[in-house]
């Protein structure tokens, strides 16, 4: 594998061709990748920025693009898989948003580090607890320092354009490029735009593939697959590493450098100007708002409204955060005195990040304009022209301000103080140990009828009318005596049931993000017991983790870890067959063929490529006391299993239950159809009911035994539009295809349940 | 195609419509197809947004289309705030989420209601403008169509493009064409519309509802208290839309199973280990117990309600 030279230095085409376009900022991100051709995305759904998956993933169906669409287990793992692909030679492209970022953080400067080109989109939100889904840029923030170029998109049609200029400056300097667009704001909203008619113009501008000799003339970049000239990539490394710090900050030198340049062709191609800084206003003025993205946009029609009045401000939107501008950024600033500097986000403690960098480049050219910071526009407040207009008001009146708290330099644009006065009384008497006994020395007799006075423990969600989850943690619930505490890993159960200021428990809740449930239990669970050991609980306290199964994709390491070290908690698993909160992506546990987001039916794809994952064969090497699993309209058969499974914690012990629950919406079936779909998908063992106690299984419902054993077929047809497909013709093989695997783990489950030592 | 004119138009250039719904309503369906049709054949530019975020089915969404003129700046972004064309879904929501807020003098309120337009105006407390009312949901129930047809019909006449949308609509879903024209052109004839002047209520300004809770007395943490703070009160029937199964206690045995189904069990109201009924403020009519409860020689105990048959 030769290293294949950089075509001249030439001018781009001018003038491509380019035809208009409707979508969203998601939906443009994802044109930018299929028009560039990258060999891989490597993916993981994550609010707001999944639906670019779904739009590519959906050409990968269609065999218009032969990008791999390779969805890992987490966000760390996504983003692994597009170093793999970097330093094998391809191109690769990630999305992400807050958490995942936060998840990704590990790889981030490991792979500026390595040299590694490739481009990141963010698809910018809060980065918070309490959870919140919305925009703000402390996600954006957290990556200042990691070592990738960082490019903003105010727009939808900057974010189709600095897609295919990232890529390009990226790999002229080897160094990855992050491409930020504001999550909801751009990411959803849907503009007319324009783009390349034919994808060749974009991909010439781009330039060929690697391997090409890049800007770094002596170290350029290396394929790990030359066999003929084999090298080590990411040696360990010493008192060396200062100077691999050097060579970072030169990159970024070059960069800067080269950007002029590529905005300049990029102009030439397309007709449309991108530069560091975008200034908007007059330069002259008195007073300036420094904005980013969207917010950067909406001033725009402030700066218009102040003009018109015959009142003079400037704008800048700085466009470009890493290679800093600051020359350009101190140049668009001009001669304000009073900088409004109004971030998505705030350095709690210390000054803002903008407004740092800006203050300090401005001191180092002895200019004391004066810096005033706002945080705004976080967790779902809007920014709009009138808030724009909020801020010059605030630096005309500086600093003489009557507030106190707006007399503050740094304060909060859009936050409130609360009412003092309000003391809203009790509506809810706590639970009692007592009230909540109904299993207490009935080990096998269940009766429906008197677990009827079982309180429940939580009310009035806001879930989906049908929806599964809530079905069957009610009916485990009913067979758990006592105290419990919740931990719920992030999916539709935690959205739906502590929308602020209310929480629908009426027992202690936690919840600690996507995938840390099973840990943050250990830690609970260590607690009562040092609280027990001192006498200060008097009574039991059961914890309960409860997760989707995509929390237990994500969150696979930290339950093998629990249920090695036998922590006695209780992991509640709603397996649904995807990731529904975040719009249906698929997860490992879904049945091959099934129709997901980001799995789709076309000329190329048939669906979800792999079999259902079974995570009960999994956690049978952990060798935990208690693994079972459960389903609904087997009431019985699922309250002898949550006695069991508190019996193990109380024993001391870890305990399993995986459930299956119907996700109307995202199956497409009707409402009330969840209990018959659930029982055909039993009786095809597709969810075989067992349980396993120190590693020997028993077939708890036998759907051969009692003659109620249907295909595969059957349920599919009772599950909805995501399953219906594969009832024909074209799928025949791959139903026959699942409806083998079914009954291959279903002989063996029964082996297993008629032999004691397997 | 040269640029039509638009009903409305504010300082920047903009006709901003609002569409005020439930999730899985089609609102969103209904609004990105005036977007296309308005961008694609009718020459003008704008802008589609909605307040997305982890809104379930069954709970308030804002959609807003915004249009303008071809090379008018497009810089706010986020639901229109200032509608003049406001559209909704479901009458019961005019008042608890403020629909009058930010409403433009003169504005057009497209209302689904078997109301009178005189009811309409006093509920959503309109400063000034018309009001159309429609009874989408019967229509839609009628004709086999969903609640978006009928509506998109009248915020497309509007704006002036029916005849284009009504079209599109009919490529759009082949399978269902029939139903969704018949239930689009039954929408524009069934209007009852009337104009009111400006006199009984202010205009009512734009703005974010905030709680009472801030940064002074807000829980370490943002905690909730659960005592004090809890779902206890809310009310379901809005995303249950009164759509409850009937109950028979006479062919009730308590078995139970309806129990083991339900996913608000609190909703089933039980009293000494007998069911004894349904309670409306926590049923969302998912009908699951209907689907489990056995017939008995004296019937099922739950039952599909009319208005339950339709879906």
């Amino acid at each position: 594998m030769s290293q294949i030279a950089r075509p001249p230095n030439r001018i781009a085409l001018s003038h491509a061709i380019q035809v208009p376009w409707l979508g969203n900022g998601n939906e443009a991100v994802a044109k930018a990748i299929i028009d560039i051709g990258y060999d891989a995305e490597g993916y993981y759904p994550i609010t707001p920025s999944s639906d670019v998956g779904e739009v590519v993933s959906k050409a990968v169906a269609d065999g218009e693009t032969d990008l791999a669409f390779i969805i890992g287990t987490s966000e760390l793992a996504a983003l692994s898989i597009c170093a793999g692909v970097a330093v094998a030679g391809g191109r690769a492209v990630d999305v992400t948003s807050a958490n995942g970022l936060m998840l990704k953080a590990e790889q981030m400067p490991a792979i500026a580090g390595l040299g590694l080109p490739m481009v990141l989109n963010l698809s910018t939100r809060d980065v918070s607890a309490p959870l919140n889904i919305k925009n703000g840029h402390s996600d954006l923030y957290a990556a200042l320092g990691w070592g990738w170029i960082i490019l903003l998109a105010p727009t939808v049609q900057a974010a189709y354009d600095m897609n295919i200029i990232a890529i390009k400056v990226s790999e002229a300097v080897n160094l990855p490029a992050i491409v930020a667009y504001d999550g909801f704001y751009t990411s959803h909203a849907n503009r007319r735009i324009q783009v390349f008619r034919d994808q060749n113009d974009v991909r010439t501008f781009v330039g060929p593939p690697p391997f090409r000799k890049t800007l770094e003339a002596e170290s350029g970049r290396f394929n790990l697959l030359d066999v003929n000239h084999p090298r080590t990539f990411g040696p360990y490394m010493n008192d060396d590493l200062i100077n691999c710090k050097v060579q970072m900050d030169l990159k970024f030198e070059q960069a800067k450098e080269l950007l002029p340049r590529i905005f300049k062709e990029f102009a030439l191609l397309s007709g449309r100007h991108y530069d560091f800084v975008h200034q908007y206003g007059d330069r002259d003025a008195e007073r300036c708002l420094v904005v980013l993205n969207t917010a950067g946009e909406a001033a725009k029609d402030a700066v218009d409204e102040l003009k018109e009045k015959g009142e003079s401000v400037n704008l800048v939107v700085p466009i470009v955060l890493r290679p800093w501008p600051e020359d350009e950024i101190v140049a668009a600033i001009g001669g304000a005195k009073r900088i409004v500097v109004a971030e998505r986000a705030s350095q709690y403690g210390a000054s803002n990040y903008l407004a740092n960098e800006i203050g300090a480049a401005l001191q180092r050219r002895g200019n004391d304009a004066r810096i005033i910071q706002r945080t705004y526009g976080v967790g779902g407040l809007n920014f709009t022209g009138k808030d724009a207009l909020a801020m010059y008001d605030l630096a005309a009146r500086w600093p003489k301000l009557e507030d106190k708290d707006e007399a503050r330099t740094k304060w909060y644009y859009g936050a409130w103080a609360g009412d003092e006065n309000y003391h809203p009384l009790p509506t809810l008497k706590p639970l009692t140990a007592a009230e909540c006994s109904c299993n207490a020395g009935k080990d096998g007799k269940v009766n429906l009828r008197d677990l009827s006075s079982m309180p429940t423990r939580f009310d009035k969600h806001t879930a989906c009318p049908g929806c599964g989850i809530f079905t069957t943690l009610n009916l485990f619930l009913r067979g758990i005596d006592g105290h419990v505490v919740f931990l719920f890993n992030t999916g539709c159960g935690m959205v739906v049931t502590t929308g602020y200021p209310l929480t629908s428990f009426k027992v202690p809740y936690f919840h600690n993000l996507f995938h840390n449930g099973s840990s943050t239990a250990t830690g609970v669970v260590e607690m009562i017991k040092r609280y027990k050991a001192r006498g200060e609980i008097p009574e039991d306290i059961t914890a309960i983790v409860v997760t989707g199964d995509g929390g237990d994709d994500i969150g696979m390491d930290q339950v093998i870890g629990a249920a090695l070290r036998n922590d006695p908690f209780i992991l509640l698993e709603y397996d649904n067959k995807g990731y529904m909160n975040t719009g249906s992506q698929l997860c490992y546990t879904g049945f091959k063929g099934q129709r997901n987001s980001n799995a789709h039916l076309g000329a190329a794809q048939k669906g979800k490529l792999t079999h259902h994952k079974d995570i009960i064969e999994i956690l049978r090497g952990t060798f935990a006391p208690y693994l079972a699993t459960a389903a609904e309209l087997h009431a019985v058969d699922m309250i002898r299993k949550a006695r069991k499974a508190q019996a193990t914690v109380r024993a001391g012990g870890f305990a399993f239950v995986k459930a299956l629950s119907v996700c109307p919406l995202n199956w497409g079936m009707d409402e009330h159809v969840g209990p018959s779909a659930v029982e055909a998908m039993v009786n095809a063992c597709m969810h075989p009911l067992v349980e396993i106690e120190h590693g020997i299984t028993r077939v708890t419902i036998d759907p051969e035994k009692s003659g109620k054993k249907v295909p595969v077929s059957d349920a599919f047809r009772k599950m909805g539009g995501a399953y219906r497909h594969l009832l024909t013709p074209d799928y025949a093989p791959l139903l026959q295809e699942v409806q083998d695997e079914v009954d291959r783990r279903w002989m063996r489950l029964k082996a297993m349940s008629e032999n004691a030592l397997l | 195609m040269s640029a039509n004119e638009l009903p409305f138009q504010d300082k920047l250039g903009f006709c901003n419509v609002l569409i005020s719904a439930l999730g899985g309503d089609g609102a969103n369906m209904a609004a990105k197809l005036l977007f296309k049709v308005g961008c694609d054949q009718l020459g003008f530019d704008g802008g589609y947004d909605a307040k997305y975020g982890s809104e379930k089915k069954g709970t308030p969404t804002d959609v807003s289309v915004r249009f303008c003129k071809p090379g008018t700046p497009i810089r706010q972004v986020g639901p229109t705030a200032t509608p003049h064309i406001l559209a909704v879904f479901h009458a019961d929501m005019m008042g608890p989420l403020e629909l009058n807020r930010g409403l433009q003098p003169g504005a057009t309120c497209i209302v689904n209601s078997s109301q009178s337009p005189e009811w309409v105006h006093t509920t959503l407390r309109m400063h000034s403008g018309r009001v159309i009312c429609v009874d989408a949901s019967r229509i839609a129930a009628e004709i086999g169509s969903r609640l978006n047809m009928p509506m998109l019909a009248l915020l497309a006449h509007e704006l002036g493009f029916d005849a284009l949308i009504k079209e599109y609509v009919a490529k759009q879903w082949p399978r269902v064409a029939k139903q969704n024209i018949v239930a689009f052109e039954k929408a524009l004839h069934s209007g009852q519309s009337s104009r009111f002047e400006p006199g009984l209520f202010p205009l009512a300004e734009e703005g974010i509802s905030r709680g009472r809770i801030g940064w002074k007395n807000m829980l370490n943490g943002g905690t909730v208290d659960a005592l004090t703070h809890n779902t206890g009160g809310r009310d379901n029937r809005l995303a249950g839309r009164g759509k409850i199964p009937e109950f028979h206690p006479e062919s009730c045995t308590s078995c139970g199973i309806c129990l083991t189904v339900c996913s608000d069990p609190g909703g089933l109201r039980w009293q000494g280990g007998k069911m004894a009924g349904i309670d409306e403020a926590f049923c969302k009519g998912c009908m699951r117990c209907v689907e489990v409860c056995p017939e008995n020689k004296k019937g099922k105990a739950l039952t599909f309600t009319d208005a339950g048959l339709g879906d």
